[in-house]
């Protein structure tokens, strides 16, 4: 308990406790999974750099664990032993501790130990609905519990992705656009490799076996590459296959032949990602953008309008509001709408609430079918310091 | 021990076993200030012969850099790979003041020989992003280096690895299939070609060796100042 006193203990629980019973009247059950969980799930689902903001350590028996460094994932895992199949709607509300290493050193706005509470949407098939109900919610609660001032961050992981299947282009430039999506700064590289029309290296083993199998079907290539090793004694190991192997000695291939792609892919992407403003705003800049590169995004930009259109009719103030097209490129769990909740006097990375859609994430963790998720979080510590801080 | 003594100046730990440990004495003879065990001879301290007031304090190389850190000696022999993994402000903790030409190792990062797919860092990204697409889960670094192999691979922008922590036979596990890669120490890279793996082109992540180290923290007093500038002198000859 991250309270320095206990008069501070007193008032977090008291918020904590009308938070939850906010979010029970709203049909959400009140779960409390696991504080320790196994290191493992969160390594493969976040990253390594997780180990970095995480308290990871090993036990007696030599098992990898950690202290929850968020609720989402022991949440998600709770979701799915009680439901293995995933088939059932579940509505879950929590309220408790989260652990972060801090590496500036704790502070009041950056605790290394801190109360989260929020809910989890899973299986609810009508995603736009659930988005909303999520989302308003989380506003409730937050004003709820005092707070006034503040104002909603919107980003959208699903109109990226709509962009990048709008765009003209080979289908491993469109994965691998996908993947480095989540890795700002090399992304931001590989658009200037594009931009450049940089050809991947053409000499080396890796090349001139990619000259062999140019223009080979991947059957007779994968036999080219085993022939290979076969005369070279080399042994498959580190659990990739000849085939996959031979897949990307296909995509250099292909890499090395083609044409560079088109500067405009860049430019429209670069475009995109620089846009921030008033919804509204953000929509229609982002519509001109899709235009004018001969892009129909439409589909997919109708759907954050329609979610706006609803929003706005609940009470949500819009023109207070951001959607940044960048927002949201840190939790590679995201898939479609994220939001945070910002308040005065405390700056953009220090959130009072944060949550957004994902999709991928069940089955990442074992679920035997891709299961709509949506949540919302928050920092119940900074809750108190904006509305202690409004008051006084 | 019964005789009682002025406390020691100086104190230098050097590495009490294996290569390094004889190393280390070659050093010290060849500089006409041999090491002398006090004691029987499995003592765990010494004295450098002709510096009365210096003492030697025999430790493991990886506690060498521990006692560094906390200042509890003045000087140390140890692996440069073992004071970059282990501390996290380098500059601000210890004086680098001689490498001593002994323990050379390079802390690589290598893949198995038949990713003939892959030959940089940055081909692992890709890899990463296939990977997960086929297998569901990310790619696995086994090493005892977790902080270097960090810091490389974030520098390197490669980000879709989790590390498995290896504290012995590191090279054999992509062949087991504990992990796909890894980030080790090598000298003559046999061990790395006996177990089919091949280092990436840019995949050197530290040409380390044994340094002379000096603690920042220690009790640093004119006598103690002077000891290390004979020593410094003497293995500088």
């Amino acid at each position: 308990m991250a309270a320095e006193s206990a008069q501070k203990f007193e008032a977090l629980e008291a918020q904590a406790r009308s938070l939850l019973d906010l979010f029970a009247r709203a049909g959400y059950e009140p779960v409390a999974p696991a504080v320790i969980q196994p290191a493992g799930v969160f390594l493969d689902q976040i990253g390594e750099q997780v180990r970095g903001r995480t308290y990871v350590f090993t036990d007696l028996a030599g098992e990898e664990l950690c202290l929850r460094p968020d609720l989402t994932v022991p949440v998600s895992r709770l979701y799915l032993e009680r439901h293995p199949n995933a088939e059932t709607q579940a509505r879950y509300c929590y309220n408790g501790a989260a652990f972060r290493f801090q590496p500036l050193g704790p502070s009041t706005t950056h605790p290394r130990e801190f109360r989260q509470a929020g809910i989890e949407c899973f299986g609810a098939p009508d995603k736009e609905s659930a988005d909303v109900e999520v989302l308003l919610l989380a506003v409730e609660a937050v004003r709820s519990a005092g707070l006034r001032e503040f104002w909603l961050r919107f980003g959208d992981i699903a109109l990226f992705y709509a962009l990048i299947d709008a765009l003209q282009l080979p289908e491993r430039w469109r994965r691998k656009l996908r993947h480095y999506f989540w890795r700002p700064p090399v992304f931001h590289a590989l658009l200037t490799r594009l931009a450049k029309g940089e050809r991947p290296d053409s000499d080396g083993l890796t090349a001139a076996l990619a000259e062999k199998i140019a223009g080979e079907t991947h059957d007779s290539a994968e036999e080219i590459v085993a022939a290979y090793l076969d005369e070279h004694a080399i042994p498959i190991a580190g659990n990739r296959s000849l085939r996959e192997i031979t897949a990307r000695l296909c995509d250099h291939a292909a890499d090395l032949r083609a044409d560079p792609l088109p500067k405009e892919v860049a430019t429209v992407i670069d475009y995109y990602l620089a846009v921030s403003a008033a919804p509204r705003e953000a929509t229609e800049k982002i519509a001109m953008i899709a235009k004018g590169a001969g892009l129909d995004i439409d589909a997919a930009l109708d759907a954050v309008l329609r979610r706006f259109d609803r929003l706005e009719r609940d009470g949500i103030d819009l023109e207070r509001a951001t959607f940044t097209t960048e927002f949201g490129r840190k939790l590679e769990y995201y898939s479609g709408l994220v939001f945070q909740v910002e308040a005065a006097g405390l700056d953009e990375n220090e959130p009072v609430a944060g949550g957004g859609r994902y999709d991928n994430l069940l089955a990442a963790l074992g679920a035997p079918r891709e299961v709509p998720a949506v949540g919302s979080a928050i920092h119940t510590e900074r809750l108190l310091a904006a509305v202690d801080k409004v008051a006084s | 021990m019964t005789t009682s003594m002025t406390a020691p100046a100086l104190v230098i730990a050097v590495p009490s076993k294996g290569r390094l440990k004889e190393q280390a004495a070659e050093l010290f003879e060849r500089a006409g200030t041999p090491l002398r065990v006090k004691g029987h001879e499995r003592g765990y301290r010494g004295q450098l012969e002709g510096l009365g007031d210096v003492e030697v304090e025999y430790t493991s190389a990886a506690e060498i850099v521990h006692q560094l850190k906390a200042g509890r000696v003045h000087l140390g022999i140890t692996g440069e790979d073992l004071v970059r993994e282990t501390l996290t402000d380098v500059d601000g903790t210890v004086e680098f003041l001689k490498p001593l030409g002994f323990g050379q190792a390079d802390v690589i990062v290598a893949v198995p020989e038949c990713w003939l797919d892959v030959s940089r860092m940055a081909d692992l990204e890709d890899v990463a992003e296939q990977f997960a697409r086929s297998h569901g889960r990310r790619l696995r670094v086994a090493t005892k280096y977790m902080n270097l192999t960090r810091r490389f691979f974030a520098r390197k922008g490669v980000t879709g690895y989790r590390i498995v922590e290896s504290v012995g036979a590191t090279e054999a596990t992509p062949t087991t299939g504990t992990s796909e890669l890894i980030v080790d120490i090598t000298t003559t890279g046999t061990t790395l070609k006996a177990n089919h793996l091949k280092v990436l082109e840019d995949g050197l992540i530290l040409k380390s060796q044994a340094h002379l180290l000096a603690a920042k923290s220690a009790a640093w007093d004119p006598r103690a100042l002077e000891l290390r500038e004979t020593i410094l002198s003497a293995l500088s000859t």
